[in-house]
């Protein structure tokens, strides 16, 4: 479904993206995880075209389709979205504006008004909230309806880029279910996360990127069971100081 | 029985033990620098005055502690200050020294503490405390283990564990005269320090040196070329390698000169700018990594920098091979030389911070001699350097400006060798060490009628330089019945800069085949200017394109080589070798077995 063959990406002179390419399946949730500054989200922004003259190599390919070079409107037009780090709603705009937004590449208003009740099925909570300022919702409201402004697009792909972050567990949970269900009604996923314990567990496939190379992929599960993803990403200890703590930390070894 | 072997410039005999030589190089520096370290992006200066202090403070706390001569005292922990303060400490007060290397897992750790019988244990943090208290039950010989680094241990109390802080706080109020005394009597025949064989094969054994071997060792490597108190050298090599211990140790307090300690393993290169050196030493896998980067760096400059380089390369390789094939330079090269060492090469040298290397040695591992021809070619003066550490270090180094296509150069002066009916290289020196310790047997292998047997199989060429063919236990007779020297291939397979390392494996086989390990950083590189998707380094090695790559790469070495030599298959190793899981050895050597263990699968596969 999306080819991205090896891209390169520079913020002026750094260097963030270095030679990465990957594949997603149509039908698969597919998950990016590595530490801050690795280069995570500057792979989504690059793929969105969110990021000018951006990628500097390499060729990025939607449905057979070249959406490299392409502004952000017309690859959501082809069918992808959205949701970035930290929500960006539109404070001042109230939370049906704001879904409305998420609209913009939209034509059909029938079509339009039954996504509203789509969203509103998801989270309840919009739909009492729906005549409020953005922002003034909580920070797990706010990420509902990030995610449901990136839904009002109908895409096929859908980008979420560290949907946990800032949120308490139980709601962690909670946007993690949403997110599986909205799968299972067909929506390819791509999901860069800092929580890889969750990440891990609602994904099929998963990709370990450091320095803005990929070390590591491979099926979820498989990962969930690697040494030092364990270590690294989940925080389980693969060795124990016989004095009962450390602080010191194994070196990383990428096979 | 060791006589005093070396004499100054005034022809005054030189000290020949480590603490009497110490203390005669710190009674000419007195206040001037004697190592530089970096902390939180600062450099530190230690003088001469300081590092004696703080050993003979060290030694004066430890044989309060009940260290008695001879002892073995162990030392594990990342290149510092503390660590060659330690190690001098340890000697002034006529112990013997023994290094750790910090990789080393604790079971490694627990096999030399053991072996050693060491009765004190330096330990540079929690890390590696951590690796003493897995097996302090099995350890009885020691009877303190001494931190420098205690962060994080503030919560941490154990009668037996002290802060090195203490040690040395309780070391400046104690008398000296017991310290003065211990360094007298001091002989050059008593033992100075074990030094554990990494060891491509089997349990590392200790080889003990001699104060006679060390001090004559750190005076005849100045004998083939200079070095002086001016020089300035970047410490980086685990110190528990002689070929590290006698550059920041040995040869360091007799000569005078300034050993940079890197901040930490990963920061040589930024270190390397910095200090730039004037003295140089790293092991081939570090020569060869820094050719892939200016490789790199070239293949990413403008076309204009391109062709700069490109022509001025071709003369630095053409005047380059026929100074080390000792034919005369005409006048036009030399000047065409000079001219694109000004426009390309000094600036390039500037770069990595090899602008003021004089002299720059490789060692402890065969490099090949493309390579080395390679920075000639660039004006960096790389010279190989050959011994093992039974021999302390060199046996043979070359010249500066007499660097031989393919040898290693001339034996040091006052050290002997012979080579054997079967070709083995024999070594008859003041460094050759004494034998193995706790190990008769290996002793009586490795030194016969004071011969030490190398092991390695080498030629003595009619200009008296040695020419080194291949380890002894390495050579493959393949089911043909031919002889062949794996190491000659492998280099020759290494000298490619998208391979790594290579096994040549044949030994009563058909034919030849190799396991190929790739270079990540040119391999990586070519795959993106090849437009070949990749995620992982795994992937790569499975790639057919990149496959097809290698084949070339192999294909031109096969041309250079004998029929029966040739490679006729090949595998791309489908990880990187690691220290951890045993396939290559601190100074990245390859261990053999292991690998063939390893890839059992991949090597059948091939016949």
């Amino acid at each position: 479904m999306l080819e991205v063959k090896n891209i390169e990406t520079y913020y002026d002179l750094i260097y963030a993206v270095r030679g990465v390419s990957l594949s997603i399946e149509e039908g698969s949730i597919t998950a990016i995880l590595g530490n801050n500054g690795a280069g995570k989200s500057t792979i989504l922004k690059t793929i969105m075209g969110l990021i000018d003259d951006q990628p500097d190599k390499g060729s990025i390919e939607f449905d057979g389709k070249r959406i490299d070079g392409k502004d952000t409107e017309a690859i959501v037009r082809m069918g992808i979205s959205y949701v970035p780090e930290g929500r960006e709603v539109f404070e001042e705009l109230t939370v049906r504006e704001n879904l409305l937004m998420g609209a913009y590449t939209r034509k059909n208003r029938k079509e339009v008004a039954g996504d509203f009740d789509r969203v509103y099925r998801y989270f309840p909570v919009l739909q009492q909230r729906q005549n409020q300022w953005a922002g003034t919702l909580s920070g797990g409201e706010q990420q509902m309806l990030a995610i449901g402004r990136a839904m009002m697009s109908r895409p096929r792909l859908l980008f979420l880029d560290e949907p946990s972050l800032g949120l308490s567990p139980i709601l962690v949970q909670e946007i993690f279910k949403i997110i599986t269900a909205i799968h299972a009604e067909g929506v390819t996923v791509l999901l860069v996360e800092q929580n890889a314990r969750m990440a891990l567990k609602i994904s099929h496939t998963a990709m370990i990127l450091e320095n803005g190379r990929f070390v590591l992929k491979g099926p979820s599960a498989e990962l969930m069971e690697d040494e030092n993803v364990k270590e690294f990403y989940m925080g389980v200890r693969s060795q124990d100081s016989a004095k009962g703590y450390q602080r010191w930390k194994r070196k990383k070894v990428w096979r | 029985m060791t006589e005093i072997l070396a004499h100054d410039a005034n022809g005054k005999a030189l000290a020949t033990t480590t603490p009497a030589l110490f203390k005669e190089t710190v009674a000419k520096k007195g206040d001037t620098v004697a190592m530089r370290h970096k902390d939180f992006g600062l450099w530190h200066d230690i003088s001469w005055r300081e590092y004696y202090d703080t050993a003979r403070t060290i030694a004066c706390a430890l044989i309060d502690m009940g260290l008695e001569k001879g002892d073995r005292v162990a030392i594990i922990g990342d290149n510092c200050p503390e660590w060659v303060m330690i190690d001098m400490g340890i000697q002034c007060a006529g112990g013997v020294a023994v290094g750790i290397y910090t990789t080393n897992a604790w079971q490694e750790v627990e096999y030399v503490i053991n072996h050693a019988e060491a009765r004190f244990f330096f330990v540079e943090n929690e890390e590696q405390l951590d690796k003493w208290l897995s097996f302090r039950e099995n350890a009885l010989s020691l009877k303190k283990v001494i931190v420098w680094d205690t962060k994080g241990l503030r919560e941490f109390s154990d009668p037996m564990v002290m802060a090195y802080d203490r040690l040395v706080q309780t070391g400046r109020a104690m008398d000296t005269a017991a310290v003065d005394a211990r360094m007298a009597e001091l002989r050059p025949e008593d033992l100075c320090v074990l030094i554990y064989t990494s060891g491509t094969t089997g349990m590392p054994k200790g080889a003990m040196l001699t104060h006679g071997n060390v001090t004559w060792m750190a005076h005849a490597i100045e004998q083939q070329n200079r070095i002086d108190n001016r020089d300035e050298v970047l410490s980086f090599l685990p110190l528990c390698h002689i070929f590290e211990r006698l550059f920041s140790v040995f040869a360091h307090i007799r000569h005078g000169y300034v050993v940079n300690f890197v901040e930490k393993p990963d920061t040589v290169m930024e270190n390397m700018q910095e200090v730039s050196p004037t003295v140089g030493y790293a092991v081939p896998r570090i020569w060869e990594k820094y050719y892939s980067g200016i490789r790199i760096r070239m293949t990413d400059a403008t076309w204009v920098k391109k062709l700069a380089f490109k022509a001025a390369l071709a003369i630095g390789h053409k005047r380059a091979t026929l100074k080390m094939n000792f034919e005369k330079v005409p006048l036009y090269l030399e000047v065409l030389f000079n001219i694109g060492y000004f426009a390309v090469f000094r600036k390039l040298k500037k770069r990595l911070g090899f602008d003021r290397l004089r002299v720059a040695y490789s060692g402890a591992a065969p490099i090949s001699p493309e390579m080395l021809r390679a920075y000639q070619a660039i004006g960096v003066r790389l010279i190989e350097g050959y011994g093992q550490t039974e021999g302390t270090g060199v046996t043979c180094t070359s010249q500066l400006e007499r660097v031989k296509f393919g040898t290693v150069g001339r034996p040091l002066p006052g050290c002997q060798v012979r080579i054997a009916e079967d070709g083995e290289i024999l070594v008859k020196s003041p460094g050759v060490f004494v034998g193995y310790f706790k190990d008769e047997k290996a002793t009586q292998e490795a030194l016969k009628d004071g011969w030490l047997y190398s092991g390695d199989v080498g030629v003595l060429d009619s200009d008296g330089f040695l020419k080194i063919t291949d380890r002894k236990k390495d050579i493959i007779i393949t089911a043909g019945g031919k002889n062949i020297t794996p190491q000659y291939i492998e280099n020759k397979l290494k000298a490619s800069p998208y391979i790594n390392d290579a096994v040549v494996i044949g030994d009563r086989r058909k034919y030849l085949t190799s396991l190929i390990m790739l270079d990540e950083d040119n391999v990586m590189k070519f795959a993106q200017d090849n437009k070949i998707p990749f995620s992982t380094y795994g992937d790569l090695t499975q790639n057919s394109q990149i496959k097809q790559l290698i084949q070339q790469e192999v294909d031109e070495v096969n041309k250079t080589l004998a029929r029966v030599e040739n490679i006729r298959k090949f595998s791309i190793i489908p990880k990187k070798l690691y220290q951890e899981d045993g396939e290559v050895t601190p100074t990245m050597k390859v261990k053999r077995k292991k690998v063939y263990e390893a890839f059992a699968n991949l090597i059948e596969a091939m016949y």
